[in-house]
């Protein structure tokens, strides 16, 4: 077993230095069960977040995210090391979410999350809502809604290109790697992605 | 492409709105526990199902060769769909008169409709006890609340012999 040497925190206390992913996945392989755990605490809010993007839904998002974590520890001795477990977990996730969309198509409900206290002092948020726009007595709230609302119009190969590059920050190599398609096809997508929304929210943006 | 980019700048801020979405406060810090719980429960149900299945060796093989070739499984449940679709035609068919469970024999053919007097008279039997089969029709009482003939409503009765 490789044993990592201790780091030193901001607190001055130390800690032990991050375990290898590889490690971590070797073990998990084996069916160490505190290694997956460690593995699910790594990627649990990117993942979370990634779907919760997509359905808008909270309750949905944390099901599918502990199914997408179980269906992936059961799947470990499948996975070969071609890409990192990173890109592997996401595909399987991205996958998931998909397949529950295509069924939930028609009964689409929103469970939105509260924003956190740091959108209020977003200076560009803040612009957006007082600037003289036809629609400046919008709160934020409100402006999740719409924004929200808009998003799910999109279909899902949009809606997650956008959502893994413009609100999760992946390069197009990233996301082409998820997706399991070319660049020039995850560019295109993020082009008609963009400009339906800004043709949904029109009365939003300046 | 970079002046698609400033294209979308507004939309790009709009969708920064998006980062600020978090879920409740703590929800992060037992997910990672439920995540191994439900993985630890999934092992043990499936261990309890397979120690089941080794008390039935047959039922574990079927599985097995079901799990294993996708074309017995098919196999497996389209003739399970014929054999319900040849149920249902029969079963649609009153022309089709049940075989008879016991073999008919000359003597036996009109026994249902003998009365308990007659077929004990027609009987071989050596302990001599005779019910009628004739079927009941009702099961409300002989007698009407104020005594009068039940007319659908048929007495069954036991003789038995030197009694």
């Amino acid at each position: 077993m490789i044993m990592s040497a201790p780091v030193t925190r901001t607190d001055g206390s130390e800690s032990p230095a991050p375990v290898d992913e590889g490690v971590l996945v070797q073990r998990a392989r084996r069916g160490d069960l505190a290694a997956y755990d460690d593995l699910v605490k790594r990627y649990q809010e990117r993942i979370y977040a990634t779907i919760y993007h997509m359905t808008a839904n909270h309750e949905d998002a944390n099901d599918l995210a502990q199914e997408s974590f179980i269906k992936a520890f059961h799947a470990l001795k499948s996975f070969k090391g071609g890409s990192s477990f990173y890109t592997w977990l996401y595909r399987i996730a991205v996958n998931k979410t998909i397949n529950f969309l295509k069924q939930r198509k028609n009964r689409i409900q929103m469970s939105l999350n509260d924003l956190d206290f740091n959108a209020e002092h977003n200076p560009d948020l803040v612009a957006l809502i007082s600037e003289q726009t036809p629609r400046r007595e919008v709160n934020l709230s409100e402006l999740q809604e719409k924004l929200n609302a808009a998003m799910l119009k999109l279909s899902e190969p949009h809606r997650l290109v956008m959502v893994l590059h413009d609100v999760q920050g992946m390069s197009h190599e990233e996301i082409a790697k998820i997706m399991d398609c070319n660049i020039g096809t995850v560019r295109s997508r993020l082009f008609y992605a963009r400009q339906q929304m800004q043709a949904l929210l029109s009365d939003y943006l300046k | 492409m970079i002046e698609h980019e400033n294209d979308f700048e507004s939309l790009r801020r709009l969708l920064a709105l998006k980062r600020h979405e978090v879920p409740p406060p703590g929800y992060f810090n037992q997910f990672s526990d439920l995540v191994v719980q439900r993985i630890r429960s999934g092992n043990q149900a499936s261990r309890y199902s397979e120690e089941s299945l080794e008390q039935v060796p047959w039922l574990a093989k079927l599985l097995q060769l079901l799990n294993g070739k996708p074309v017995f499984a098919g196999g497996f449940a389209g003739a399970l769909c014929l054999a319900l679709f040849l149920g249902m035609i029969y079963a649609d068919r009153p022309d089709l008169a049940p075989e008879p469970l016991l073999p008919a024999s000359a003597n036996t053919t009109s026994f249902a409709a003998l009365s308990p007097a007659a077929a004990l008279s027609q009987s071989a039997s050596p302990i001599g006890i005779v019910s009628s089969t004739n079927p009941v029709l009702s099961i409300q009482p002989i007698a009407g609340n104020f005594g009068q003939p039940n007319p659908l409503a048929q007495p069954v009765g036991f003789t038995i012999p030197g009694n």
